[in-house]
C-alpha cells in the first residue's frame, strides 16, 4: 500500500487530505510540524510527501535539504499563490513539484502519481518510451510522431530527453538551460521558451491545452504525458 | 569681484578715478599735440580740439576729470597760442574768458553725464531687483515642496547680494527645515544680516547671510530688497503648508469613500458565493431527500466555481490591499508574456463558456522581467472583464506582440466598448462603468490591473476596438534583469 506523509499545520487540511487520500487508498500519516515532518520521512519511509511551505517551526525549504541529505522520496509542496520566490526556492531545494492553495484533489493526485511514477524502477532507463502515438527510442535518439519520424533539432532532441526522463517533475528553467545548453547558460529564458514553442509545435502539443508540456510560467515546465504500453 | 545691487548704488558724482585723471591729462595733452600743425592758422582749431578733450574727459571720467582737463586745457592754450609762445602767462582776459568757457563746459557735460550714469544704475538696479523678485515668485508658485522652494530661495540671493552665504532655518506645522548655500572662493567672516520669514502674523523662522570678509555690510536699499524676497519665500511656505493640508484633507475623504465602497462591495461579493456554497452543501447533507446523481453534481459543481470566485475575490482583494500599503511590489523573474497568457487562456477557457478566446502570439517574445503570478492576475482580470462584456457567442481577442524595447498585451473585446469620459475612471478602485449599472464584476479587476502594470514600469490604457468593443492595451518595457534572482537565490 503507498505510504503518503502529509506535513501542514492547518488541521482542517490535514483531514480533507487525510480523507480524500484514503478515500483513494493510500496510507496516510500526517503531522504538524517541520521537525516532525523530517523524523516522519525518515522513521516511515513514505512513498510520497506532501508539504507545507508555511510551518511554524522551520522553513519547508530547511524540511526539504534535511529530507533529501537521507532521501528521494518524492516531495511535493502545497503553497499558496503568494509564495512564488518560495515555491522556486523548493524546488532548486528538491522538491518535485508544487500545487497552489486552493488545490482540486483531482489535481494533486496527478500530481502525486506522476512523482511516484518517476521513483519506478527503470521508468527512466527504459529504452523505448511510448506517449500514445508519440515513441522516444532513447537509445537511437530517434522520435516518431503515429509512425511518421519527427525532425528534431539536436537542442531540441536534447530538451525532449531531458523533459521525458523526468516525467511528472517541475523542472525549472535553470535546471533545463544548464542539462540541454550547458553551464553557463541560466538566463536565457527567451531560447528555451522559443525552443519549447517549437518542439510543442512539431509534437503536435497546444499550450492551451497541454496533453505533452506543461508550462509554469516564470518558473519552469513539466512532463505530463504517460507512458504507454 | 564685487558687483550687483550692492554696487549699483553711486554716489551722484563719483570722485576722481585713476583712469578720469589719466584721461584728464592724456585727453588735452592729445589735443595740444594734435593741433601743433594747425598751428599757423590761428588757436580757433586748437581750442576746439581742447573742447573735445574736456568733453571727453567728462564723458569717460565724469564731472571731476571734466574738470581737470578743463584747467589743463586753460593753461595748455595760452602756452601754446599766447604771444611769446611757450611762457606760461594769465593776465589778458581773452585767456580768463577762454578758461572760464572750459570751465562751464566741462561743469555742464560732467554734470549730465553723472545724471545720466546714476540714471543708468538705477534702472539697472530696478531691472535686477524685478529679476530676482520675479525669480522668486515664478518659483514658488511652481507648487514645489517646502524643501526645494528653501534649496532654491537661498542659492539665488548669494550673487545678487553679493554673498558669501545664505542660511534659512524654519518650521512649518512642526517641521523643521533648513537650507544652506554658500559662494566659493569668498573668504567668511564679514557682516551678517538676520531677516524674519513673515507672512501676516505668521513667523517661520529666519534668513541669516553672511559678507564676504572686510566688505561693508547691506545698505538699507539692499535690506529692504532682501526682506521683500523673504517675504515671498515665507508666502510660498505658507501656501505649501495650505496645499499639504488639502491634500490631506482630500485623501482622508477618499480612503472613507473608498473603505465604504469596499466595505458594500466585500460584504456582497463575498456573501453571494458562500450562500450558493452553503445551500448546495446542506441540500448534500441533509438525508432526508435523495438526489439524482445528475442533481448532485450540478451542486458539486456550483459548489466548486463558487470556491474559485471566492478565491479570485480573496486574492484581488489582497492586491488590493497591497496597493493601499503600497506593498505591491513586484518579485521579478524572468518570464514570457506569452507563455503567462497561454497558462491563463488555458485555466479561463473552460469557465467562459459562452466567449471563444483567440490567441495571437508573435514568433518570438522577449522575456520579461516580471512576477509572473501578479502578470497572470493582469491578464486574468483583463481577459474577464472582456468576457463579461462581450455578447454572447462573441470572440475575445488575446495579442501579444514584441516592439524594440516593449512587449504589448491587448485584449479585444466586442462589447459596448468604453465611452470616452470613462476611460480614465475605469481604472480605479470600485468604479463601474455608469454606462452598465448593473455590471457583475467587483470594480476590483481593473484597478489591479492598473497597479500591477504600473508598478512594473509600464502603462495600461483602453482604446476603442475597430469596428466597436472595447481594447484594453498594456505594455511592459524588456529589460534584463542583472544579475538574475534566481542564480542569487540558488
Amino acid at each position: 500500500m503507498t505510504r503518503v506523509l502529509v506535513v501542514d499545520d492547518e488541521p482542517q487540511i490535514r483531514r480533507a487530505l487525510r480523507t480524500s487520500l484514503e478515500a483513494h487508498g493510500y496510507e496516510v500519516a500526517t503531522v504538524g510540524t517541520g521537525e516532525e515532518g523530517v523524523v516522519g520521512a525518515a522513521e516511515q519511509a513514505p512513498d510520497l510527501v506532501l508539504l507545507d511551505l508555511g510551518l511554524p517551526d522551520i522553513d519547508g525549504t530547511e524540511v526539504i535539504r534535511r529530507v533529501r541529505a537521507f532521501s528521494e522520496v518524492p516531495v511535493i509542496v502545497l503553497s499558496v499563490r503568494e509564495a512564488q520566490s518560495d515555491k522556486v526556492a523548493a524546488l532548486d531545494a528538491g522538491a518535485d513539484d508544487y500545487v497552489t492553495k486552493p488545490f482540486g484533489m483531482e489535481e494533486l493526485l496527478a500530481r502525486a502519481r506522476a512523482a511516484m511514477r518517476r521513483k519506478q524502477p527503470d521508468a527512466s532507463t527504459e529504452p523505448l518510451l511510448r506517449f500514445d502515438g508519440l515513441e522516444v527510442d532513447l537509445p537511437k535518439r530517434l522520435v516518431t510522431l503515429d509512425g511518421d519520424q519527427v525532425k528534431l533539432t539536436p537542442t531540441e532532441y536534447g530538451l525532449l530527453e531531458a523533459l521525458v526522463t523526468n516525467p511528472g517533475k517541475l523542472l525549472t528553467h535553470q535546471w533545463l538551460l544548464r542539462k540541454v545548453w550547458g553551464q553557463g547558460y541560466g538566463t536565457e529564458t527567451t531560447y528555451l521558451r522559443t525552443y519549447v514553442r517549437t518542439l510543442r509545435k512539431k509534437l503536435g502539443d497546444d499550450a492551451q491545452a497541454p496533453a505533452l508540456i506543461v508550462t509554469e510560467p516564470g518558473v519552469g515546465y513539466r512532463w505530463v504525458a504517460e507512458t504507454t504500453a | 569681484m564685487d558687483r550687483g545691487v550692492s554696487e549699483v548704488e553711486p554716489r551722484r558724482f563719483r570722485g576722481l578715478s585713476a583712469r578720469g585723471a589719466f584721461i584728464a591729462v592724456v585727453a588735452p595733452a592729445a589735443a595740444g599735440v594734435a593741433s601743433i600743425p594747425l598751428a599757423r592758422n590761428g588757436p580757433a582749431a586748437a581750442i576746439a580740439l581742447f573742447l573735445l578733450a574736456i568733453v571727453i574727459a567728462a564723458v569717460a571720467g565724469g564731472l571731476w576729470a571734466g574738470l581737470l582737463a578743463a584747467v589743463l586745457s586753460s593753461i595748455a592754450l595760452p602756452f601754446l597760442y599766447g604771444a611769446p609762445r611757450f611762457r606760461l602767462r594769465f593776465d589778458g582776459t581773452e585767456e580768463i574768458l577762454t578758461g572760464l568757457v572750459f570751465l562751464t563746459v566741462a561743469l555742464v557735460v560732467g554734470i549730465l553725464v553723472g545724471g545720466a550714469a546714476e540714471e543708468r544704475a538705477r534702472a539697472g538696479r530696478r531691472e535686477r531687483e524685478a529679476r530676482l523678485l520675479g525669480h522668486l515668485s515664478s518659483r514658488f508658485v511652481s507648487g514645489d515642496v517646502p524643501d526645494r522652494v528653501l534649496d532654491d530661495f537661498v542659492r539665488v540671493l548669494l550673487e545678487p547680494f553679493g554673498l558669501v552665504s545664505a542660511e534659512v532655518l524654519v518650521e512649518v506645522d512642526g517641521t523643521q527645515m533648513n537650507a544652506r548655500a554658500e559662494q566659493p572662493g569668498l573668504t567668511p567672516g564679514g557682516p551678517d544680516t538676520v531677516v524674519p520669514l513673515v507672512v501676516g502674523p505668521v513667523s517661520f523662522g529666519t534668513l541669516r547671510v553672511e559678507r564676504p570678509a572686510g566688505r561693508r555690510p547691506l545698505g538699507p536699499h539692499e535690506q529692504l530688497l532682501l526682506e521683500a524676497a523673504s517675504k515671498q519665500a515665507a508666502a510660498a511656505l505658507d501656501r505649501a503648508r495650505l496645499d499639504a493640508r488639502a491634500r490631506l484633507a482630500q485623501l482622508d475623504a477618499e480612503t472613507n469613500q473608498l473603505r465604504a465602497a469596499m466595505f458594500s462591495s466585500v460584504t456582497h461579493d463575498f456573501r453571494t458565493p458562500l450562500a450558493s456554497i452553503k445551500a448546495g452543501v446542506t441540500s448534500l447533507l441533509d438525508r432526508s431527500v435523495e438526489h439524482e446523481p445528475d442533481q448532485e453534481r450540478e451542486l458539486l459543481t456550483t459548489i466548486l466555481e463558487e470556491t474559485d470566485r471566492l478565491n479570485r475575490l480573496v486574492g484581488n482583494i489582497l492586491d488590493l490591499a497591497r496597493i493601499r500599503a503600497g506593498a505591491l511590489i513586484p518579485t521579478r523573474h524572468e518570464a514570457g508574456l506569452d507563455e503567462i497568457a497561454e497558462v491563463v487562456v488555458a485555466r479561463l477557457a473552460p469557465r467562459l463558456d459562452d466567449v471563444a478566446v483567440v490567441l495571437d502570439i508573435d514568433e518570438i517574445v522577449p522575456s520579461v522581467a516580471v512576477d509572473e503570478m501578479q502578470l497572470d492576475q493582469v491578464m486574468t482580470n483583463l481577459l474577464e472583464n472582456a468576457a463579461r462584456h462581450s455578447p454572447v457567442g462573441g470572440e475575445v481577442h488575446l495579442s501579444i506582440a514584441a516592439a524594440k524595447d516593449r512587449v504589448e498585451v491587448r485584449v479585444c473585446d466586442s462589447g459596448p466598448g468604453v465611452p470616452d469620459e470613462e476611460r480614465e475612471r475605469i481604472f480605479e478602485a470600485f468604479y463601474r462603468g455608469e454606462s452598465i449599472p448593473d455590471s457583475p464584476g467587483t470594480g476590483l479587476g481593473l484597478a489591479i490591473a492598473n497597479a500591477i502594470v504600473t508598478a512594473h514600469g509600464g502603462r495600461i490604457w483602453v482604446e476603442e476596438t475597430p469596428g466597436g468593443g472595447a481594447t484594453f492595451a498594456f505594455e511592459i518595457p524588456v529589460h534584463v534583469l542583472q544579475p538574475p534572482e534566481r542564480e542569487a537565490s540558488a
